[in-house]
């Protein structure tokens, strides 16, 4: 049986969750899953910035806080959160480890997802890197892609970990595969065990989102789940069978709680056709899947079934595509929805001959979520009135707003305007652009680097 | 005449959660007991879903049933603004969504 732990589920996650895992004993190796769709993009904003940046600054806390005791004790640590520059993390976390003493630490980095200086050449090679969203092919003409990376599977991580790997940091792995990966190094599983690989992707999956399954964002846990244990949930713990089975349990003696059902709403959490979970390993089916409660905080998860992987990797793109910024109006009873009137001709008049793209408005509290899906209240006492605004360029966006705020002794009687909207930096707005790419183009530039920390130098 | 009764919502059959990828949002519901998964399984046409949510979802709906674990997955196409990165909604990733779906009247008009 093999341990896994899952102690950060994005960018900003309390990765300090491993430590009861890793002092109770509990696990064999722990993941931390740091990347989301938009996380790539906030990295490439930081590497602008730093060239030695790019990374989630995450890694430093594990490298500070976490690293020690789990070398200490021989628990290997897996994470995506090298971003946009594993060799930076790994270059990071080398220096913390010399620093505390952690010598013969063998520091792994997994790269090879950054196709963005690729891309032409790609294109060149007749892969046309169309839109699976909307069928469009990729043009590298307009405005600049800032991030092109494709999603690596679990192999080349199960094999750092083979070399001896104590720490093992990579770019754009898909995040089911970070658990897929100690799975394989411990059961030594064949790239077209296709059950196995699927059981162990759905456990990767159930684990990658830490909170989420053990009560966090939980609908079915509502009147269970106390404040005291959404604040502190002890995190996630898979144990795996070597034929795949698992059970799905937490860190003992923490709050928070695993029961079915809140393995049922993390199964299907950002999942589409569940008959075909497609992963860069192996197409995962849950359409037969069982779950059985296996104790107190424990479900054990059985019956997934699996197909051959696809010949094509994932590859997310994204392009800045310009800039936009909020502002909030407060307008109190009486006759709000006059004076809201009155407010949007007084902006279309104020922001004529700006070159604005989209001007969108939305009302918190009454259709800010769910759209018109009950009408309006016909006289409410209060309306906050949320305007959007975008442009190519930030300086449209600051005329815009220093135009708005010049009406403020002009505007509709008593209305007011959020400071803090007025005052935040405009947003950038990113162009996802997911596509497909074959495989043979990819896989041979996936390179595995593994370094030991050396002594301090003065000893 | 006798009074009528309040609307069942699917709230009152199911739970559920709303995830996002790129442009796209899935609502899985997941039924309260047997007897209600039978309910949402005739009743919670990929169609009902689509026309209940009017404009926030501008693409398809489809809906996949899992006997297994009696739930209903409803992927909402073009659901998200152009996705987390350029949406412009106050609720950017859509996390909320999943209301929407369970506040639907459990029987058609």
């Amino acid at each position: 049986m093999l341990r896994i732990g899952s102690a950060e589920g994005f960018y900003g996650d309390d990765v300090t969750r491993a430590l009861p895992m890793i002092e109770g004993g509990h696990v064999d190796v722990v993941c931390f899953e740091a990347l989301s769709e938009l996380t790539l993009a906030i990295l490439r904003r930081d590497q602008m910035r730093d060239p030695a940046r790019g990374y989630t600054r995450d890694i430093e806390v594990i490298a500070e806080r976490i690293l020690p005791l789990a070398y200490a004790r021989r628990i290997p640590l897996i994470t995506n959160g090298g971003g946009l520059n594993p060799a930076g993390a790994a270059a990071s976390v080398s220096k913390i480890a010399q620093r505390l003493g952690l010598r013969g630490l063998k520091v792994a980095t997994v790269t090879g997802d950054d196709l963005l200086p690729r891309l032409g050449d790609l294109l060149a090679a007749g892969e046309p890197l169309s839109n699976i969203e909307t069928g469009e092919s990729l043009s590298l003409a307009g405005t600049p892609i800032v991030t092109a990376n494709a999603y690596l599977g679990a192999f080349p991580i199960a094999e750092a970990l083979r070399q001896g790997a104590d720490i093992v940091i990579t770019g754009r792995v898909a995040d089911p595969c970070l658990y897929l990966a100690p799975m394989l190094h411990r059961f030594d599983w064949a790239a077209d065990e296709w059950q196995r690989l699927a059981s162990g992707i759905i456990c990767g999956h159930l684990l990658e989102c830490t909170g989420q399954v053990v009560g966090g964002n939980s609908l079915a846990l509502l009147d269970e789940m106390s404040p005291a244990a959404l604040a502190h949930p002890g995190y996630p713990i898979a144990e795996v069978d070597e034929d795949g089975s698992f059970v799905v349990t937490k860190t003992p003696d923490t709050a928070g709680r695993v029961s079915v059902t809140t393995v049922k709403e993390q199964l299907l959490y950002e999942m589409h056709d569940p008959a075909a979970y497609i992963t860069p390993d192996v197409v995962a089916d849950v359409t037969m899947l069982r779950l059985a409660d296996d104790g107190p905080d424990r479900v054990r998860v059985t019956g997934v079934t699996g197909h051959p992987r696809t010949e094509t990797l994932k590859v997310n793109i994204a392009r800045l595509e310009g800039y936009s910024r909020e502002l909030l109006f407060l307008l109190g009873w009486p006759a709000v929805w006059r004076k809201e009137e009155q407010l949007r001709g007084m902006l279309a008049e104020a922001w004529q001959g700006l070159p604005i793209k989209r001007v969108e408005y939305s009302h918190p509290g009454l259709d800010s979520l769910y759209g018109p899906l009950e009408p309006p209240p016909a006289d409410p006492l209060e309306l906050v009135v949320r305007v959007m605004l975008t442009a190519d360029d930030q300086d449209t966006l600051k005329a815009a707003v220093r135009r708005a705020m010049a009406l403020g002794l002009s505007g509709p009687a008593g209305m007011s305007v959020s400071g803090t909207s007025v005052g935040a930096d405009p947003r950038y707005l990113l162009g996802l652009w997911p596509a497909l790419v074959r495989r043979e183009l990819v896989e041979p530039g996936i390179h595995i680097d593994i370094r030991e920390v050396e002594g301090d130098g003065n000893g | 005449m006798a009074e009528q009764q309040p609307a069942r919502r699917v709230y009152d059959l199911a739970y559920g959660r709303a995830g996002d990828k790129g442009n796209i949002a899935n609502v899985s519901v997941i039924a309260r007991s047997a007897a209600a998964y039978a309910e949402l399984r005739e009743k919670l046409t990929a169609e009902r879903v689509k026309a209940h949510l009017g404009s926030i979802v501008r693409g398809n709906v489809d809906r996949y049933a899992l006997d297994n674990i009696e739930a209903l997955n409803f992927v909402l196409y073009d659901a998200l603004d152009g996705g987390a990165t350029r949406s412009l909604r106050l609720d950017a990733l859509g996390k909320s969504l999943a209301g929407a779906v369970l506040y639907m009247p459990v029987d058609p008009d």
